[in-house]
């Protein structure tokens, strides 16, 4: 064996000449390595692979026709894109390989956007530059950005899209609970067009506090939030009792008297005997478009702009409620509840009505001695840590500022910037994530308290977070398709003031301002009847009968209906037409029956609204059988030529009509002037 | 064979082109060879005759060669990458980028640079261990200590200024890191640092300073102190053969 060995040193080194000449052999084929490593890489074997599924189709010749070979590029430089991807995603643009089992070579699902001009890495992350499954893929030792996983990748699009996109309900959702759950009381998001997100949950104020409810109450609420309304937005904090009872201690004791002070409630004026009274009176006033009350079988209904008031008998003292349903502006000049025109017998009724809703169970066990001053101080210390006065007035606190760490550009965060504790995921979705589902898990000391989200919310909110990236901030403004921003605009005069007192813009928006719960009403004047107007404002009837939130009646006298309707009537005009250029007279009886038939055939409008409550089951649009008494006939006609125009955003189709079959449909809907649903049911 | 061997060679030696570019010709004598070395520009360098002893494997190990032939591929592989390598902050790590993923043996390449980089360095130490152990750096060849000692010096600039080019975490922190070591000097040390830097932190100026040092500078007076230092080993006598033959002899 040894001999054999020194024979073979001997053949390859056994003088000068041999050794010079076998070390170069060595050092040739050890220079070839490169070239081979070079030949035999990965996307070359995927580009094989690639040609080999697509000879075996029946449109191969087509297919490899587009096909290209060697490494291809999308290079966007003013986006910073320089993506491969497309070197082994070579079937991204062929319809015809949507079948294909290999994620590889599948044709990308239909989206809005030219691969070439958005390229790969935009939306998905990962890493363009890569030619490699492993690099392009995955967090690696030189790339800490993976792809996104799937069930996020709506985050995507939010990077330009500031605006509600049908296509991104998940998105959309995140982003609303985000704005609902008031995040950004304490965290700050400022977005790549410079705008901020602000919290609509509109946090109550405790600066009278004492007035509203008791001690116990606030104590078990603090305690845990959602035992006693499933739906509270506020955030359980996981305060031991002592601290519960002294943050109590001292939220009751910053509490300063209303001016002027509550009234006892009377003797003489207390709820009457018939509790169908309240129930009725409820529901007449529409109460349930913005509150949500469980019923007897245990359901929740209502709307979820004010609190749930399942319990309110349990929270609220009566004097308050009995104040509040009289005139929400004297306990909170700020908040979103209109001022009904309730007469001291309604008021009584509904207050007795709302303080038969109790829960009793949920203070019962809560026993509190007198607090003591130090409890107090304590109390006050714990809230001022626990950052309270971001969402709410605290007498004698300042609103901290920048409470919490900005969250403009989560969506980047390094993660070496990151804390990782056992059980989160690697990741910056994981992180993020796990943040949102269980904040105390990362430490016990930090402050951000546990919000109820259910998996599918917190992925919601994970996508809406990680959208707001470097990339958001960073591109070019002609990318980003900006958010629809409130404006000011606030109406003038006495017509403005009770607009301001009935809170129209809770549910109504009017030039850019206000809620999207109502229809928007910035050219109400053109499109309606006066008469029709003022009656719908005197006793508003149901348009939308699927609908549970509905125009609620606040007693209004005819006084102020007058002045809301002249003023409504007056300014609230489209300049493209007049509301009076298309008179009902020219209507010809052909062209009513005309438009029946176009109504019901060939654009089959039944579908989604009732013409006529006999026949006619569409709920989708508002019911259109008293349509000759709301509406303008110019309205109609130009409603139906393009309703986009008047009202964008708006779910109905625009179905191209010619001139004449507008007309024609104008004529047969104008014709329609039976009672409103309500008269229809009587009968 | 041989013969035909040779004298082919000789005809190519006494072709007018040869002639006139290396100006000696063929021939077997002394003279001929030394003037083949003494009329090379780069032969001429060298000693015109060695000992045989200093040629061994056993009295240099070949480290000096060995520094030397590192310093050749780290030229000829930087000059390569120089040519795919753009020394801007929003370029720099996109390079590397289309080096390791796009570009021919683009990986081997940087290999070879980077690897090359470390064995220079070892081999340099190695180097100086050598001489310094076999007590090579006595008169007359103290100088020359010092011009290795300068050029020790010179591969770890070459070093560190090549650190920062790819423009990495680990570029960025470890020229961090080194900066403010350099600015710890008294009096001077904030002066150093942001000469140094071109910038008072580790950003575009200081990137392409790097980049002209490490491109530039640095090799262009590393080859002028490698001329010397070889120049100087054939002015102290050659390299040193030891104390004594009976010494060498005795190994």
């Amino acid at each position: 064996m040894k001999n054999k060995l020194q024979a073979l040193w001997r053949l390859f080194f056994g003088d000068s000449a041999r050794a010079f000449g076998s070390a170069s052999a060595i050092l040739l084929v050890l220079l070839a390595v490169a070239p081979a490593k070079n030949y035999f890489s990965e996307w070359r074997h995927y580009q094989k692979q690639y040609l080999h599924l697509i000879r075996g189709r029946a449109d191969a010749v087509t297919l490899e026709r587009h096909f290209q070979g060697g490494i291809q590029q999308i290079w966007i430089p003013e986006q910073q894109v320089t993506d491969r991807c497309t070197t082994c995603h070579l079937g991204m643009k062929e319809a015809s390989l949507a079948d294909v089992s290999s994620v590889a070579f599948r044709e990308h699902p239909v989206i809005p956007h030219k691969l070439t001009e958005f390229g790969c890495t935009t939306c998905h992350r990962g890493q363009g530059a890569a030619t490699t499954v492993e690099e392009a893929h995955s967090a690696t030792e030189q790339w800490e950005q993976p792809l996104l996983p799937a069930k996020y990748i709506e985050a995507g699009c939010g990077q330009c899209h500031l605006e509600n996109q049908t296509g991104t309900p998940f998105l959309n959702q995140g982003r609303q609970l985000i704005v609902s759950y008031g995040c950004t009381h304490c965290h700050t998001i400022k977005q790549g067009d410079g705008t901020y997100i602000t919290p609509d949950d509109d946090p109550p104020s405790l600066r009278h506090i004492a007035d509203k409810t008791t001690r116990e109450w606030v104590y078990a609420w603090i305690k845990d939030p959602q035992a006693y309304a499933g739906t509270a937005t506020m955030p359980n904090y996981h305060l031991n009792d002592d601290d519960a009872r002294d943050v109590s201690a001292f939220i009751l004791a910053q509490s300063m008297p209303l001016e002027p002070p509550l009234q006892p409630v009377k003797a003489d004026t207390k709820a009457p005997a018939d509790p169908a009274a309240g129930t009725s009176l409820y529901g007449q006033s529409f109460c349930a478009s913005c509150h949500a009350m469980q019923n007897a079988a245990g359901m929740m209904v209502g709307g979820n702009v004010g609190p749930e008031l399942t319990g309110i008998g349990t929270k609220a003292k009566p004097e308050w409620l009995q104040d509040w349903v009289a005139n929400p502006n004297h306990y909170d000049p700020g908040t979103m509840m209109p001022h009904y025109r309730f007469d001291a017998a309604q008021v009584a009724t509904l207050t007795g009505f709302l303080e038969s809703k109790t829960e009793p169970d949920f203070v019962a066990n809560v026993h509190l001695d007198a607090a003591t001053p130090e409890q107090i101080e304590h109390g006050k210390r714990l809230v001022v840590e626990n950052g309270c006065a971001s969402c709410h007035e605290i007498n004698g606190i300042k609103k901290p500022e920048n409470f919490a760490p900005e969250l403009s550009r989560i969506g980047s965060k390094p993660l070496n910037q990151l804390v990782f504790v056992e059980g989160v995921e690697h990741s910056l979705p994981g992180y993020v994530a796990g943040k949102v589902r269980n904040p105390r898990a990362f430490g016990p000391s930090l402050k951000m308290p546990q919000f109820k989200f259910t998996p599918q919310q917190i992925d919601a909110v994970t996508t809406a977070l990680l959208a707001l990236t470097d990339r958001a901030q960073t591109q070019p403004p002609t990318m980003r398709i900006a958010s629809v921003q409130q404006t000011k605009y606030q109406p003038a005069g006495n017509a403005g003031q009770l607009m301001g007192d009935l809170r129209c813009f809770t549910c109504h928006m009017i030039n850019g301002h206000g809620g999207d719960m109502a229809p928007d009403l910035t050219w109400e004047g053109t499109a309606v009847q006066r008469e029709w107007l003022t009656q719908f404002l005197k006793n508003p009837e149901t348009l939308r009968p699927a609908l549970i939130r509905r125009m609620p009646k606040f007693n209004l006298p005819d006084a102020e209906i007058n002045t809301l309707a002249d003023y409504m009537m007056t300014v609230y005009q489209t300049p493209e037409f007049d509301r009076d250029s298309l008179p009902v007279s020219q209507f010809t009886p052909a062209q009513v029956e005309q438009g029946r038939q176009l109504f019901y055939s060939k654009f089959a409008c039944q579908s989604c609204h009732i013409a006529d409550y006999k026949n006619d089951k569409g709920y989708i649009g508002p019911a259109l059988a008293a349509n000759g008494k709301r509406f303008n006939a110019a309205w109609v006609y130009h409603w139906l030529k393009d309703p986009q125009a008047l009202r964008p955003g708006t779910i109905e189709p625009n179905q191209h009509m010619t001139d004449d079959e507008a007309r024609s449909l104008t004529a047969f809907l104008m014709s329609l002037k039976s009672g409103g649903a309500q008269e229809a049911m009587k009968k | 064979m041989a013969n035909t061997l040779d004298r082919l060679v000789d005809q190519v030696r006494e072709n007018r082109i040869w002639r006139s570019i290396f100006r000696s010709g063929s021939g077997e004598s002394n003279l001929r060879r030394s003037l083949f070395v003494q009329q090379n520009v780069f032969l001429h360098l060298f000693s015109v005759k060695a000992r045989k002893r200093t040629l061994e494997f056993s009295a240099t190990w070949y480290l000096g060669a060995l520094t030397f032939g590192t310093f050749l591929i780290l030229v000829i592989t930087g000059i390569l990458l120089m040519l795919y390598y753009h020394p801007s902050v929003p370029q720099a790590y996109a390079d590397m980028k289309d080096l390791q993923f796009v570009v021919s043996s683009g990986v081997f390449l940087r290999n070879l640079h980077r690897w090359s980089a470390h064995a220079m360095v070892f081999l340099v130490f190695a180097h100086m261990f050598k001489v310094f152990y076999r007590g090579a750096y006595r008169p007359p060849r103290e100088f020359n200590w010092v011009i290795g000692v300068v050029l020790l010096l010179m591969t770890l600039l070459l070093s560190y200024t090549g650190y920062l080019l790819p423009w990495d975490q680990l570029a960025f922190w470890a020229v961090t890191v080194g900066s403010n070591i350099a600015s710890a000097v008294p009096v001077i040390g904030a002066k150093m640092r942001f000469l140094m830097l071109g910038g008072t932190a580790v950003n575009a100026n200081a990137l392409l300073r790097f980049y002209v040092l490490h491109c530039v500078v640095l090799p262009l007076a590393a080859i002028v102190f490698i001329a010397i230092h070889f120049w100087r080993i054939r002015k102290d006598g050659g390299i040193y053969p030891g104390e004594s033959p009976a010494e060498g002899g005795a190994k």
